[in-house]
C-alpha cells in the first residue's frame, strides 16, 4: 500500500510540474518541443500498448495512423478555412475507421501474419501518399497554414493540447484494462482459442481494440501536421516512428499503464542526443536498432515488471503456493435444472475431420442423452480430442452434423456455443496464467451484450458466484493468486470452476483425472457426481479406467476416428472389439489360442 | 503483342532472381517460424560488399557469389548464435522485433560505412543487351538469372540430397517428430539459418548487377520478398519459386501498363488479400495445430 500510494503521489507531482513548466518558462523553446515529442510518442505508446500490450497483437504500422490523421487535416485544410485544431478529431475519426477495416484481417491473421500485415499496411499509405499527386501532394507534400495565435506564444498551445491527448489516452487504457472489455483482451493475449470457448467473442473484441489503440493516434496526428506545418508521406508514414513507439512500450513495460509513457520519457531524450553526437541518419539508427535488440534480449519484460518483481521478491519472498493443502467444502452450487428423461443432448452424425491425409476423425456418429455421465474412450489418436475440438468449434468438420438440444451448432462460432451451455474443460489445462484465480473464473460471458464491455471487470454479483464455485472446488483460499502459480491438479479445479460460471448444459471434460494425485481423483469424481446430479450432463475422455468404470454409464469407444462400440462398463469390458482397438488383432488371436 | 510478350519475358527472368532473394525468408520461417525481417538488409549488404570486391579489386559481380556466399553464411551462423539462439522458446512477436532491430542496425551501420547514396556494379555487359528476334534482354538480368537458378537448384540439391538438407526438411514438417528421431534440432536451425543468410550472399551479388541500392532499399526488398513468401505459401521453397515467377511478371506488367511507382504496390496489396483470403498461401499446408499442447 505505501508503495502505492508514494507511486500515486509521484505521478501527480510529475503531471502538475509538466502542466506548470511552460507556464513557468514560457521561453525554454527546446524543452517545449522535447516535451511536445515526449507527449506524442507517449501518446501512441500508450495506444500500441492497448493493441499490443493488452491484446498481445504486435503491430509495426502504428505509426500509420499518425500519418493519416495528419493528412486528413492537412488534405482538409485546402478546403476548409478552419483552424487544424478543430479538424483533427475528424483526423481521429479516418484512423478508427481505417483500423475497422484493418482489423477485419484480425479475425483470420494471427501472430506472425497480422505483423507482417501492419507493415504491408504502413508502405501501402506511404506509396498511396507518394503516388496520388493530386491528391496528397506526393513527394511535395503539403504546407499547412502557421499557427493563428501570437508568436510569443510559441508551441505553448501545442503543448498543452499534446499534454492533455496523453492524458486522455492514459485515462482510455486505465479504463479498457479495468472493464470486461479489457479482461477479454487480456484473456486473448493469454490464450485466444480458450477465450472463445468460454464465450469471449474474440472478433468484436479485438477491432474494439485496435480502434482504440488508433483513434487518439489519429487526433494527435492532426494536431502534430498543424505543428509541423508540413508533412510528406515518408515523414509521416515512416517505420523508424514504429520503431520508436515499439521500443518505448516494450522498455517502460508492456501492458502496463504506465510503462508506454516512462519509455516515451526514455526514448525521445536518446533520439535527441543521437541527433545532437553526428549528423546523418546512420547513427541513429544503429542506436535505435540496437537497442530494440538489447531489450527484446534483455529486459523483455520492461522496466515496470521487473521493478515490480524484484520489490514484491524483496517485500514478501517467494510464496509457496504451491504447498497450501487444498480445503474441501461441500457442495455449495444452486440447483440449475432437474434432470430429464434422457432424450439426446448432443448429437454428431457423420463427423469427418482430417489433417492432411490422416482422419483424425471419419464418420463418426454418437449420441449423448441429457443428464448422463459419458465416458468417451480410446486408444492414443483414435480422434478423442479432435471430436472435442469440434464440437467446441475450435475446429471445423469437413463433414457431418453436430446438434446440441436439437440445434445445428457445426457452424456456430465457438462463443456461440458458449452461449448455448457448452462448456470444456482441457487435457493440459489452459487457464490465464497471468490473472489471478478469481478473474480466470469471472472470465467466461454467458451471453454478449455491447453494454457489458463497458462493465467493470468483476461486478459484485460474479465476484460471489465465483467465490461460491471456488468453495465447491475447494480453491477459494487461491483466489487472488495468479493461476500460473497453481500446481497442475489445482488447476483442474479452477478450470472447472470457470467452466461452471458458464451455467453449462454440456461439459466435456479431457482427461480430468490425468496427471493428478489419486487423493484429487477422488474429489473430482465426487464434484463431477454432484454437478451431474444438479442436472449438468458430462461427456469425459479420460485414461484412467478404474474411475471410468466408476464414475461413467454409457461408454463410448472410439478407434481409428469412429465409435466402435456403446455400452455399460460391464459390457464394455468383455466387448471383442473394444479389447481389438486396445491390444490389437494379434493379442486377440494369441488369447484365443491360449484358450483353445 | 510483341511488347506484352517482352514484359512478360522480363518479368519471368526478375521472378528467377526473386526467387532466390525469397528462398532464405521462407526456409528460415518454415524452421524456425521466424519472419526474418533483417533478410532485405543481408541482401543489401551483400551486394555492397559485391560493390566493394568489384571496386577495389575488380572481381566480377557474378563472381563475386563464390565470396559473399560464404561470408554472409559465417554472419549468418554468427547472427544465429549471438541472438537468434536466445529467444528460440519467446513468442513469434519477440523474434519479429528482434530481427527488425537488426535490420534497423544494420542499416544504420551501411548508412554510416557507405552513405545513402545510390549505388550499382557496372561491369562491362552492365549495359548491353541479347536481342533475341524482336526482343531485347538485358545482359546482366540473364546472367543473373541464370546464376539465380544454379544457387536455387544447388539449394534444392541440398535439401534433397543430403542428410543436412532432409534434417531441414523433417524439421519444418514436424519438429517434435524430427527430434524424436534423433535430428539435433538447435543445429539444425544454426545451419538454416545460416544457410537462408547465405541466399542473401548470392542474391545480393546478382542484385548488385540488375538494380541500383542503397542502405535504406533494404525495406524495398523485405516488402518484395515477403509478398512472394506469403503468397508461395509460408515456408514453402518451391511456393517461394511460382510466387516470385507470378509476382515478377505482376509487377513488369504493372510497371508496363500502369506506372512504375506503382509497380511495389502490388506486393503491398498481395500481402493484405492473400493473407486475408488464403493465409495459407498457394503451397503452404495447413498443419494440424496442437489444440490439445
Amino acid at each position: 500500500m505505501r508503495v502505492n500510494a508514494l507511486r500515486r503521489a509521484l505521478i501527480g507531482a510529475i503531471a502538475v510540474a509538466l502542466a506548470l513548466y511552460p507556464l513557468l518558462r514560457p521561453d525554454d523553446r527546446y524543452r517545449h518541443t522535447v516535451l511536445i515529442m515526449i507527449f506524442l510518442l507517449g501518446i501512441m505508446a500508450v495506444g500500441w500498448n492497448v493493441i499490443a500490450g493488452y491484446t498481445g497483437y504486435v503491430s509495426l504500422g502504428q505509426s500509420a495512423f499518425l500519418g493519416l490523421g495528419a493528412y486528413t487535416v492537412g488534405i482538409l485544410t485546402r478546403y476548409v478555412a478552419v483552424s487544424p485544431m478543430v479538424l483533427a478529431p475528424l483526423g481521429g475519426v479516418v484512423a478508427a475507421a481505417v483500423a475497422v477495416l484493418l482489423g477485419l484481417t484480425m479475425l483470420r491473421a494471427r501472430e506472425h501474419a497480422f505483423v507482417i500485415i501492419t507493415i504491408a499496411f504502413l508502405f501501402l499509405m506511404q506509396a498511396i501518399g507518394l503516388n496520388l499527386r493530386g491528391f496528397t501532394g506526393g513527394s511535395n507534400g503539403i504546407t499547412l497554414p502557421l499557427p493563428g495565435w501570437d508568436a510569443d506564444l510559441g508551441n505553448v498551445p501545442f503543448y498543452f493540447v499534446f499534454l492533455g491527448l496523453l492524458v486522455l489516452s492514459v485515462l482510455m487504457a486505465w479504463w479498457i484494462r479495468r472493464s470486461k472489455l479489457g479482461m477479454g483482451l487480456v484473456s486473448i493475449r493469454e490464450d485466444e482459442d480458450k477465450a472463445a470457448a468460454i464465450g469471449v467473442r474474440t472478433s468484436v473484441y479485438k477491432i474494439l481494440a485496435f480502434v482504440a489503440s488508433a483513434v487518439l493516434v489519429g487526433v494527435a496526428g492532426g494536431v502534430y501536421a498543424y505543428f509541423l506545418t508540413f508533412i510528406d508521406p515518408r515523414g509521416m508514414f515512416d517505420i523508424l516512428v514504429s520503431v520508436q513507439i515499439v521500443l518505448a512500450c516494450l522498455l517502460g513495460g508492456r501492458g502496463t499503464l504506465w510503462g508506454p509513457v516512462l519509455g516515451a520519457f526514455v526514448i525521445i531524450p536518446l533520439n535527441e542526443y543521437t541527433v545532437g553526437i553526428a549528423t546523418g541518419e546512420g547513427v541513429r539508427l544503429f542506436v535505435f536498432g540496437l537497442a530494440l535488440i538489447l531489450v527484446v534480449l534483455f529486459l523483455p519484460r520492461g522496466i515496470i515488471p521487473t521493478v515490480r518483481g524484484l520489490l514484491e521478491r524483496r517485500r514478501r519472498g517467494v510464496v509457496p503456493f504451491e504447498r497450501r493443502p487444498v480445503h474441501v467444502r461441500p457442495a455449495a452450487v444452486e440447483q440449475v435444472a432437474v434432470p430429464e428423461p434422457a432424450r439426446p443432448l448432443l448429437e454428431l452424425d457423420g463427423l469427418t475431420r482430417s489433417f492432411g491425409g490422416l482422419r483424425a476423425v471419419e464418420d463418426c456418429s454418437f449420441t449423448i442423452g441429457a443428464g448422463t455421465r459419458t465416458a468417451l474412450i480410446g486408444p492414443n489418436g483414435s480422434g478423442k480430442t479432435t471430436v472435442f475440438n469440434l464440437v467446441t468449434g475450435m475446429m471445423r468438420p469437413d463433414a457431418g452434423a453436430i446438434l446440441l438440444d436439437g440445434e445445428r451448432i457445426d457452424r456456430m462460432l465457438p462463443w456461440d456455443r458458449a452461449y448455448l451451455g457448452l462448456g470444456r474443460t482441457f487435457q493440459l489445462t489452459r487457464l490465464f496464467p497471468q490473472l489471478s484465480v478469481v478473474e480466470n473464473v469471472v472470465a467466461p460471458l454467458r451471453e454478449f451484450r455491447w453494454r457489458d464491455l463497458a462493465a467493470d471487470a468483476v461486478r459484485g454479483h460474479e465476484a460471489e458466484r465465483a467465490r461460491e464455485l471456488l468453495e465447491f472446488v475447494g480453491m477459494a483460499d487461491f483466489a487472488r493468486v495468479p493461476a500460473g502459480r497453481l500446481s497442475f491438479g489445482q488447476q483442474k479445479l479452477v478450470e472447472l470452476a470457470q467452466v461452471l460460471m458458464l451455467e453449462p448444459r454440456l461439459v466435456l471434460l479431457d482427461e480430468p483425472a490425468g496427471g493428478v494425485n489419486p487423493g484429487l481423483i477422488e474429489r473430482i469424481a465426487d464434484l463431477i457426481r454432484t454437478l451431474n446430479r444438479q442436472g449438468i450432463t458430462f461427456l469425459i475422455v479420460e485414461h484412467n479406467m478404474p474411475m471410468v468404470l466408476d464414475l461413467c454409464d454409457p461408454i463410448l469407444v472410439m478407434a481409428r476416428g469412429r465409435v466402435i462400440a456403446e455400452g455399460s462398463p460391464s459390457a464394455i469390458q468383455s466387448d471383442p472389439a473394444v479389447l481389438d482397438a486396445y491390444l490389437g488383432q494379434e493379442w486377440g488371436k494369441a488369447t484365443e489360442q491360449v484358450q483353445a | 503483342m510483341t511488347r506484352l510478350l517482352q514484359t512478360i519475358l522480363l518479368g519471368l527472368l526478375i521472378g528467377g532472381v526473386y526467387a532466390l532473394f525469397a528462398s532464405g525468408l521462407t526456409l528460415i520461417f518454415g524452421v524456425m517460424r521466424i519472419i526474418n525481417v533483417a533478410q532485405g538488409a543481408f541482401l543489401v549488404l551483400a551486394a555492397l560488399f559485391t560493390f566493394e570486391l568489384f571496386r577495389r579489386f575488380g572481381i566480377d559481380p557474378l563472381l563475386a557469389v563464390f565470396i559473399t556466399t560464404p561470408v554472409m553464411f559465417a554472419i549468418g551462423w554468427l547472427v544465429y548464435r549471438t541472438m537468434i539462439a536466445r529467444i528460440r522458446t519467446a513468442p513469434v512477436s519477440m523474434s519479429v522485433l528482434l530481427t527488425f532491430g537488426l535490420a534497423i542496425m544494420l542499416e544504420g551501420i551501411m548508412g554510416m560505412t557507405w552513405k545513402n547514396v545510390f549505388r550499382s556494379v557496372t561491369p562491362s555487359y552492365y549495359n548491353e543487351s541479347f536481342h533475341l528476334g524482336p526482343f531485347f534482354l538485358p545482359k546482366g538480368l540473364v546472367f543473373g538469372s541464370a546464376l539465380a537458378v544454379v544457387v536455387l537448384v544447388c539449394l534444392y540439391l541440398l535439401l534433397t540430397r543430403t542428410w543436412a538438407g532432409r534434417a531441414i526438411r523433417g524439421a519444418t514438417e514436424n519438429l517434435e517428430g524430427a527430434q524424436l528421431v534423433g535430428v539435433d534440432i538447435r543445429a539444425v536451425a544454426a545451419f538454416t539459418f545460416a544457410v537462408g543468410i547465405a541466399t542473401t550472399g548470392a542474391g545480393g551479388s546478382i542484385l548488385s548487377v540488375i538494380y541500383a541500392f542503397f542502405p535504406a532499399s533494404h525495406y524495398l526488398w523485405i516488402s518484395r520478398t515477403l509478398g512472394i513468401v506469403v503468397l508461395g505459401g509460408m515456408g514453402s521453397v518451391p511456393g517461394a519459386v511460382v510466387g516470385a515467377l507470378i509476382l515478377g511478371v505482376a509487377e513488369a506488367l504493372t510497371a508496363r501498363y500502369i506506372g512504375p511507382q506503382w509497380s511495389v504496390v502490388v506486393f503491398y496489396v498481395v500481402i493484405l488479400v492473400v493473407l486475408l483470403v488464403r493465409p495459407q498461401g498457394i503451397m503452404g499446408s495447413r498443419l494440424r495445430e496442437d489444440v490439445v499442447a
